[in-house]
């Protein structure tokens, strides 16, 4: 089920075109990535599924409704903006049991969210403007994930933090989505952590997507990031191979066979390589790994500049 | 019940910050200086003033003078710059992210920046007034509400004009701005009006004028022989004055509410 659906989409700033007839689909139970160039039109995107921004034309619907000032809705998604905004004279803990009482859960769920995001016990007390941009951003994301969201969209969430933070973040997504199938539409310019999270990803550029999908099905949409075995038996190897749930587009060549792996499961393909290669008595001679990486891919899209829809 | 729980909520927030300490204690206690203080009781009216009805009014007149500054200062604090800034830093959005819609958010925060003012402001003055002078107010009640009336509406369409800007501009120092210069044309404006009235010998631009600020035909109504006094309207026209001023003030608010709900984007 789509919990997110965008269907030619386009956003105007006067003459500007932001979003330009952009369609992509947020599968239930996914973690999202959104990347995209400085002013590809992430933001803007994120913002129109919000119900912040109108769109010119086109059509969106989360949970199969408008966002627009749609207050249902809301009870469902989780926001984390970049540049958070809190009414700057409260308390961070008043604040958040504010919070918990606007989404009517129990208010002990504050301090359970401040625990999880590693806020600093002393700023627990402290009037949010004099928390540091670190402070803030682990405080906008305990807010966000305050009254357990079916859906999170998150716009650059791991900005202003450190790198611990940043780990323990994707840390937290990770179990999130694992634990209680929550799923999440995230922007941000850090590829690697994209990368150790997301499910798939789209690639956004000058208002369109240029592609959509798993990280392996793109790897081996634009030919990039294949393992090369050279091996002495690739029929037979391949063969073996193509079993492999994880493993895709097996090819063979002249003394090799090239495959796509999920790189979150890359060591696995290794060690299936090496038990096959045993049980058909096959000689390895050597494996090439894939390089590819999101930002192989995002170059490629800013390089392209098209889209998917054109 | 959802909803209204999170419009208490956020109703309630907006009341932390647009009176966190010391703003609340301050403006009540200028409010409370402009009303006991600086009135002046028999007033610069007086000498004109001739029936119970006229000294109700010149009362009020004189009790509102300094804490309808007050007040026009307070609007602009928490809608130009409070709002304005709300809307900038991203506090707005983040509203927006409750289970709240448009409507019943831009409603909480006029609870907060206008009406919770004007209730101070009300509630020093009617307290004053019965302290003051309870055997000049009993007798002529409806008097001194419509005095109140017509003296609050300009203030009124200042602050729903304020919100507009506000809206337009997003942003709270330049907001401000706008909304100091648009209480400093209305003043302008209104020595304007009386000018040309004297010059032109003319009562049409005070019959304009009077369209936004319908306290300029109740105090030609009650206080007879004025300078300038090229107009003496009678009560019904005073009543129409008032009636119009107010449908303005709601138009502009219902225009605020509609850009709100329906245009503005953050």
């Amino acid at each position: 089920m789509a919990l997110i659906s965008v269907r030619n989409l386009t956003k105007r700033y006067g003459g500007i075109v932001a979003v330009n007839n952009l369609s992509m689909t947020v599968e239930e139970g996914s973690v999202m990535g959104l990347i995209g160039p400085n002013g590809a039109g992430k933001t803007t995107t994120i913002k129109i599924l919000l119900g912040l921004l109108r769109p010119d034309s086109g059509s969106v619907r989360v949970f199969g409704e408008d966002p627009w000032d749609n207050p249902e809705i809301k009870f469902r998604i989780g926001v984390i903006y970049e540049d958070a905004g809190f009414p700057p004279h409260h308390k961070v803990l008043d604040y958040l049991r504010r919070t918990c009482r606007i989404f009517g859960i129990s208010e002990s769920r504050a301090l359970e969210m401040l625990e999880a995001v590693d806020l600093q016990k002393e700023a627990y007390r402290r009037p949010i403007r004099t928390l540091s941009a670190g402070m803030l951003q682990k405080f906008a994301i305990a807010h966000a994930l305050i009254h357990k969201p079916e859906l999170v969209i998150a716009d650059e969430p791991t900005s202003n933090l450190d790198p611990q933070a940043r780990s323990k973040l994707l840390d937290l997504i990770l179990q999130l989505h694992d634990e209680e199938k929550v799923s999440f539409l995230i922007s941000s310019h850090i590829l690697p952590e994209l990368s150790r999270v997301c499910s798939s990803v789209a690639i956004i550029n000058n208002g369109r997507v240029w592609a959509q999908g798993s990280f392996m099905e793109l790897c081996e949409k634009f030919g990039v990031g294949a393992t090369r075995i050279s091996t002495d038996k690739p029929e037979i190897l391949a063969e073996v191979l193509r079993r492999l749930d994880y493993v895709r587009n097996v090819k063979v060549n002249a003394g090799s066979v090239s495959v796509h792996a999920d790189p979150k499961r890359r060591q696995n393909l290794y060690e299936a390589v090496l038990k096959a290669a045993e049980k058909v008595n096959a000689k390895i001679l050597g494996i090439e790994s894939g390089t590819a990486s999101l930002e192989e891919l995002f170059r490629l899209a800013v390089d392209a500049g098209g889209g998917v829809n054109d | 019940m959802g909803r209204y729980r999170s419009f208490l909520e956020v109703f309630a927030s907006s009341l932390n910050e647009d009176f966190h300490f010391p703003i609340l204690e301050v403006f009540v206690f200028l409010y409370a200086l402009g009303t006991f203080v600086f009135a002046n009781m028999t007033g610069m009216l007086g000498q004109f003033i001739t029936s119970g009805e006229a000294v109700a009014y010149g009362l009020v007149s004189s009790l509102t003078g300094f804490p309808l500054f007050i007040f026009v200062i307070l609007i602009l604090k928490n809608v130009a710059y409070g709002l304005g800034n709300d809307i900038e830093r991203g506090v707005i959005r983040t509203f927006l992210s409750y289970p709240l819609s448009r409507r019943m958010l831009l409603t909480a925060k006029i609870l907060s920046s206008i009406v919770i003012p004007l209730l101070l402001l009300l509630g020093i003055q009617v307290s004053a007034l019965l302290i003051l002078a309870p055997d000049v107010v009993m007798p002529y009640m409806n008097t001194v509400l419509l005095s109140y009336a017509a003296i609050l509406c300009h203030p009124l369409l200042i602050a729903a004009l304020t919100l507009i800007f506000t809206l337009l501009l997003k942003k709270g120092g330049i907001a401000l701005i706008t909304g100091i210069i648009l209480y400093f044309m209305f003043g302008i404006f209104s020595g304007l009006v009386m000018f040309l009235a004297g010059a032109l010998n003319s009562s049409l631009p005070l019959k304009v004028f009077a369209i936004i600020n319908p306290a300029l035909p109740l105090q030609r109504y009650y206080v007879r022989g004025m300078p300038g006094g090229v107009w003496t309207p009678t009560l019904n026209e005073v009543l129409l004055y008032v009636s119009a001023g107010y449908i303005i003030v709601a138009l502009t608010f219902m225009f605020g509410y509609l850009y709100f709900e329906r245009r503005l984007e953050l």
